[in-house]
């Protein structure tokens, strides 16, 4: 094999350490990954390819290693490493943990996630990727390749970093990955910018959801050849979102794209009309979706979540049930799902299920989305096995106030039973049960 | 394993990877063992990049001309069961032949008319011993022939290099002339990773990169730092 570094090659490190090369993990457009030890530590060593290895790559992973990761999802630059003899180098980042999958392993159904875990794992997608933007950066080839995730706790890990820059730095290199692309970029009108990640970051959130590409109905189904220049037709100069309400042209085909019709009908209509927006007006970069509203639909989807008398997971679909009176028909075994108790906090409805966590986003605006910590979990009463309760898991009181105005204290470890109409003040917030 | 959720793989493209190979008597001994060889290198590469792009499903076959022309692997294989038998030199080298066989394979039906584009590629160490003119006219004739990504690789200083050009027929792209074994792995493994990968879902694209008619197919091997030690 023709590698750029051979195994148990050994590479000094500021003369102190060194870095020890222990096997070839996979290579790309710009270089190779090897996995290495360092202090008997594992890392992954990202090593450029001679024509790859330009002064503004290694300048740009200079700033990348000073600014530091935006948050711990990022396998970020640790620290540069080079090879003065031909002048290449590569990079130090911490190794990605076996427990997360690809995208590629999603989409071939070879890892399957709860609808939880998804929800979860787009949460995090979409808050990483603000912070990202935040601090002026632009991350310009999200694709299947970069995210993985963890299928059991919906936890994700963002790999290759090195190509992200300062927003609108003219010393791009990637252009991005193609069907991930914005349609600026296809047309060659745009370069990547915070933009266009925002476009390629709904096309993500789109496959990782209907494990479809969301410009690919009936226009695709008529293509013979799949080539560039059908790519940057369907992509770039007619992009028409499958289930654009306005534009029929491109809907999904049966017995080719059965997921997007599978997958349409089980999700609630918010998060149909987020992607109906995504794929219309965000085809223009002012309409692009930002990450918080990402963000928070996922959390929002994340709170729809049902369980069916067969087991499968669905959502309950506030406007429909609104609008109908009907509760969500089950994606599995197509009965009615029955709607569980909910505790609306302010505009959110969060569905009470037995294993329903509340965590301290849900009950403080100002808490970052982190599914962790929780401050009450559900409850069976140890003797009335038919009484259900929210168990106070903060360090806080809660405040109850009971249909009769009665008014009660549940001290952390005590619980308040799931009874219609009950208040809740959780401190910052308070929410009602509905039976 | 259990379903949790509806639906079911991504949807995806068939991609047919068709192998030309010239096994003719100049092939025989260190070539065709060579060819063997880095033909079986490269499908572990192969393999994992075919696993990379769920839009695809890449299908392997074989053509070899010499004694006779004919399939080597004639049923289209998935690439994960993808092995490689080695094949054994020997006769002419009806090119011509070769052409037609494969025109065979690339009508509507047996290929499907919904595919990504085909990769085909030609590996020879000659000339043409039968009328490839005509034959590679009859080949251009089918849309899957024209809409292919088309390569060819030169074992050594004989091969017509003219003949792979007009194969190839697309003036970005060169023949790669294979002075040694290394290049020839080299050379290969680019063809069965980098190309797949473009034909099904083509790369990151880097600014400057020059797009080859209508597969992008990126940087071609850069050949200078390999040893050069050994030479047929």
């Amino acid at each position: 094999m023709n590698q750029l570094l051979k195994e148990k090659q050994i590479i000094p490190i500021d003369g102190k350490d060194s870095c020890l090369v222990e096997r070839f993990l996979g290579s790309g457009g710009q270089g190779e990954v090897y996995r290495v030890s360092i202090q008997g530590k594992p890392y992954a060593l990202k090593w450029y390819f001679p024509k790859q290895a330009t002064s503004e790559q290694k300048a740009s992973l200079e700033y990348l290693i000073r600014i530091g990761a935006p948050n711990n999802k990022f396998l970020w630059p640790k620290f540069l490493l080079t090879n003065p003899k031909n002048n290449t180098f590569g990079y130090i980042m911490p190794l990605r943990l076996p427990q997360y999958k690809g995208i590629n392993d999603l989409m071939r159904r070879r890892v399957e996630p709860t609808f939880k875990a998804l929800a979860i794992a787009g949460v995090h997608l979409a808050n990483s990727f603000s912070k990202l933007h935040a601090n002026g950066l632009c991350y310009r080839d999200i694709s299947f390749g970069n995210l993985f995730f963890d299928p059991i706790t919906g936890d994700i890990q963002i790999c290759d970093n090195d190509n992200i820059t300062t927003n609108g730095d003219p010393l791009v290199t990637v252009l991005g990955t193609p069907r991930f692309t914005a349609p600026e970029i296809v047309r060659g009108e745009a370069h990547p910018s915070r933009d266009t990640d925002l476009f390629s970051l709904a096309v993500l959130l789109h496959y990782m959801l209907f494990v479809h590409h969301p410009l690919e109905g009936e226009q695709e189904a008529k293509i013979h050849a799949f080539d560039l220049p059908a790519m940057t037709k369907l992509y770039g100069k007619n992009p028409v979102y499958i289930y654009d309400p306005k534009n029929t042209t491109n809907r999904p085909v049966a017995g080719i794209h059965d997921n997007a019709i599978a997958f349409w009908k089980t999700y609630p209509t918010f998060i149909k009309q987020l992607f109906i927006r995504a794929f219309t007006v965000g085809l223009k970069p002012n309409g692009r979706i930002m990450e918080i509203e990402w963000r928070d639909s996922m959390a929002r989807m994340y709170d729809s979540l049902i369980y069916c008398r067969c087991g499968a997971e669905n959502f309950h679909d506030a406007t429909e049930y609104e609008t109908t009176g009907k509760t969500t028909v089950c994606w599995s075994c197509h009965k009615p799902t029955i709607l569980p108790p909910r505790l609306k906090i302010g505009k959110n409805l969060i569905m009470i299920n037995v294993d329903t966590l509340i965590f301290p986003f849900h009950v403080d605006p100002s808490i970052s989305c982190e599914f962790s910590d929780p401050v009450a979990k559900v409850n069976q009463h140890p003797q009335n096995k038919s009484l259900w309760g929210f168990q106070n898991l903060s360090k806080d009181k809660w405040t109850v106030i009971s249909n009769e105005g009665a008014i009660t204290e549940v001290l952390p470890g005590k619980n308040v039973s799931l009874i219609n109409g009950i208040k809740i003040n959780f401190g910052k917030t308070e929410g009602v049960i509905i039976v | 394993m259990e379903t949790k959720r509806p639906g079911g793989v991504l949807s995806n493209r068939p991609l047919h990877f068709i192998w030309i190979l010239d096994v003719s008597g100049s092939m025989e001994g260190d070539k065709i063992q060579s060819l063997n060889y880095a033909i079986r290198n490269s499908i572990p590469a192969m393999k994992s990049v075919a696993d990379e792009n769920p839009n695809a499903e890449v299908l392997v076959r074989c053509i070899t001309f010499g004694n006779e022309v004919k399939w080597h692997i004639r049923t289209a294989v998935n690439v994960a069961d993808f092995e490689w038998k080695d094949i054994q030199a020997g006769g002419m080298t009806p090119m011509g032949k070769a052409m037609n066989l494969l025109a065979d394979q690339l009508k509507i039906p047996p290929m499907t008319d919904r595919a990504l584009p085909p990769v085909l590629v030609l590996i020879t160490d000659g000339q043409p011993t039968d009328d490839f003119a005509t034959a590679y006219q009859n080949l251009m004739q089918e849309s899957w022939a024209k809409k292919a990504v088309r390569l060819g690789i030169a074992m050594g200083e004989d091969a017509d290099t003219a003949v792979i050009e007009k194969f190839i027929g697309n003036k970005e792209i060169k023949p790669l002339v294979a002075n040694n074994s290394e290049q020839l792995v080299n050379f290969i493994k680019w063809a069965s990773t980098a190309v797949v990968q473009a034909a099904s879902s083509p790369a990151s694209q880097l600014k400057d990169e020059k797009v080859t008619g209508n597969v992008p197919i990126g940087t071609m091997p850069d050949v200078s730092d390999l040893n050069q030690d050994v030479v047929w």
